[in-house]
């Protein structure tokens, strides 16, 4: 009942944006309308690795999956314009080996900022609302490929962790040392969530496979353009983008 | 099949992530991690071996001091020196310096290049401090990391040498407050003392962050040692550093002090505890500073109570709630020291002051306030 609430209201809205021959043709022959479920994996991370970020000890998807529906537009037998709405998680959980990394806690008005050397474990949940547009191919009626820009917004974030078993410098490298130990209480946690960005946008490519009639595969990848953090941020020096990639399953009526 | 697959995934992103780690960069530390002078022709200018080593000096610290015997004419001697992994030093380890005029600055530049530290190592003979402690002598410590200023009191020898024998836990506290007086810290110099100025000890909130850490309050603390910074998240028991070497042996110790506890008293995870009030800590310890190995040794928050090197201690058993000015006494009990020890000072003493005595445990009330003046230790005639 949802997902036909969905179509619905994605028709209605490709109705009024459509070019008029394809009025001229009816609907429903020139909008194919695609409901989603998918499973992200990738990661919220740099282009350009520091050299703090000694080794990848760990890394673990945590659940991100997607949900959503997306409405094409046919202008010719074989290019499309699509428009979508998606739910979706970019989340990630790694632990990296560091040396000299720049970290910052901050909680009410204490603050202890520095350089760590030792075990970091990050967790990031990035729960958004997504809006793609996309230019769509069909190759055959089994193969679409979709390309564009995509849009989201955030509805809740976190980008938290813990550092451990190594030492803080503060403030610079020949600052009081810290020693860090590897349990509760002894180790030192962040929480960055408050400094993130609340808009982020990116390019997103992929592949549809109909195997059936209704049903088919998919794989997109999305890559994005905007960093996490607002970019007055700068305890994390590098920009971090999130990069993630998705396995869907998607319903075409 | 399905961890087989995340198994999988997990592996690719694992292979492209280390294909981006770069080449490990150049150390940016330059600490001097230990010093010591070795050979049997300087061994005579010290009263044991274990003072012929400074070992852990603490990250905070730009002076290394080494103690030697009254009256010794040093000739040019040879430091040796642990140093940060790849790091170089100026003057070289190992090279003759003349330490008769006083401290010798060595440099010591990180591997990287881009940052130094200059050190002052100095062989001073062995003095104790004064025998009365009237806290006129204070001084404003920077925490570079977050420019804030703390108290630090300190004594005189009786060649009017400077000696830091005070130590507290303000430095922990600085760690965690950017940009604060010495006024805000727990430990603190007040203008009105009992006579002249006067320390004044209160447990405070250690904010946010601190309570994030399991360590909701920090006691005001003054006490004769060395406060190590290194410890204070990890072990804090182990932060607090307790005694110096003297050469007499304590027999009592007396001043004066007021006191007032906080209004509610909380545990270590901050939950009130109903009906207990806070009590002040005044104790004293007296123990021999070399263990069976020939370590040198300071007790710590372990074990300053009951190490079996402790000789004899004093505690003031109830110091009452008061607002004016009033006179405490504690008296040594134990064993007597052994005059050749003392005479190569292989005794060192600690002189503890709390706001809240369970304050090492993060116990006690924020807002317990005891101020101290006009200590004076009494030794025994040998």
């Amino acid at each position: 009942m949802r997902k036909r609430a969905i179509a619905i209201l994605l028709t209605a809205f490709c109705a009024v944006a459509l070019p008029p021959h394809v009025h001229a043709k009816g609907l429903w022959d020139s909008i194919d309308v695609r409901i989603r479920m998918g499973y992200s994996i990738g990661g919220t991370v740099p282009l350009d690795m520091p050299t703090s970020i000694r080794s990848l000890d760990a890394f673990r998807p945590t659940p991100s999956p997607m949900a959503g529906a997306d409405a094409t537009v046919w202008v010719s037998p074989r290019l499309g314009f699509a428009a979508g709405l998606h739910i979706e998680n970019k989340g990630m959980d790694a632990e990296v080996t560091v040396k000299s990394y720049r970290m910052e806690m901050r909680q009410g008005g204490s603050q202890m900022a520095g350089l760590f050397t030792g075990h970091v474990k990050q967790e990031v949940t990035q729960w958004m609302v997504t809006l793609p547009v996309q230019a769509i191919a069909s190759l055959g009626k089994v193969l679409t490929l979709k390309a564009g820009p995509y849009f989201s917004f955030l509805i809740s974030k976190g980008f938290s962790g813990i550092a451990f078993d190594g030492y803080l410098r503060q403030g610079n490298p020949t600052g009081p040392k810290i020693t860090i130990g590897d349990e509760e209480g002894e180790w030192a946690t962040y929480d960055f969530r408050d400094s993130m960005r609340s808009l982020q946008w990116g390019i997103a490519a992929g592949v549809d496979w109909c195997f059936s009639r209704h049903l088919g595969l998919s794989v997109d990848l999305g890559w994005g353009l905007s960093g996490v953090f607002q970019s007055d941020f700068e305890t994390v020096e590098q920009t971090l983008y999130p990069i993630y990639g998705t396995l869907g399953l998607l319903y075409r009526f | 099949m399905k961890n087989c697959f995340w198994t999988c995934v997990a592996a690719c992103a694992a292979m492209l992530t280390a294909g981006c780690i770069k080449e490990e960069p150049k150390n940016n530390e330059c600490d001097i991690v230990s010093a010591w002078v070795e050979g049997e022709e300087y061994a005579e200018f010290f009263f044991q071996p274990s003072q012929m080593r400074v070992e852990n000096v603490p990250s905070n610290s730009n002076d290394i001091v080494f103690t030697v015997r009254t009256g010794s004419v040093l000739p040019p001697m040879a430091v040796w020196f642990e140093l940060t992994p790849g790091a170089t030093i100026e003057p070289a380890s190992g090279s003759p310096q003349d330490f008769s005029q006083g401290a010798v600055e060595y440099t010591v530049r990180s591997e990287d290049g881009e940052w130094s530290r200059t050190y002052r190592v100095s062989f001073r003979e062995a003095q104790s401090p004064s025998y009365t402690f009237s806290f006129e002598h204070v001084d404003s410590a920077l925490n570079e990391g977050n420019n804030s200023y703390y108290n630090v009191f300190y004594e005189f020898d009786a060649d009017g040498t400077r000696r830091d024998i005070w130590a507290s836990g303000n430095p922990g506290v600085a760690l965690i407050n950017p940009a604060w007086h010495t006024w805000q810290f727990p430990t603190h110099s007040v203008d009105d003392g009992y006579q002249g100025r006067g320390v004044c000890l209160t447990t405070q909130s250690a904010g946010a962050l601190g309570a994030m850490m399991g360590k909701p309050i920090a006691a005001g603390n003054l006490f004769i040692g060395a406060f190590n910074i290194s410890a204070v998240l990890f072990d804090p028991l182990r932060a607090t550093e307790f005694g110096t070497p003297i050469d007499r042996e304590p027999v009592k110790v007396s001043g004066w002090y007021k006191y007032q506890p906080g209004a509610v008293f909380t545990d270590a995870q901050m939950n009130e505890v109903p009906g207990r009030t806070d009590v002040a800590s005044i104790y004293a310890v007296f123990f021999r500073n070399e263990d069976a190995e020939g370590n040198s040794v300071v007790l710590d928050g372990e074990n300053v109570w009951t190490s079996d090197l402790i000789v004899s201690k004093a505690r003031v058993d109830t110091l009452p709630p008061t607002d004016h000015w009033t006179r405490f006494e504690m008296v040594f009990e134990g064993n007597n020291a052994d005059p050749a020890t003392l005479a190569s000072l292989g005794y060192s003493m600690t002189l503890v002051f709390s706001s809240s005595k369970g304050g090492d445990l993060f116990e006690g009330a924020i807002g317990s306030s005891l101020h101290v003046d006009e200590v004076k230790v009494e030794y025994k005639e040998h």
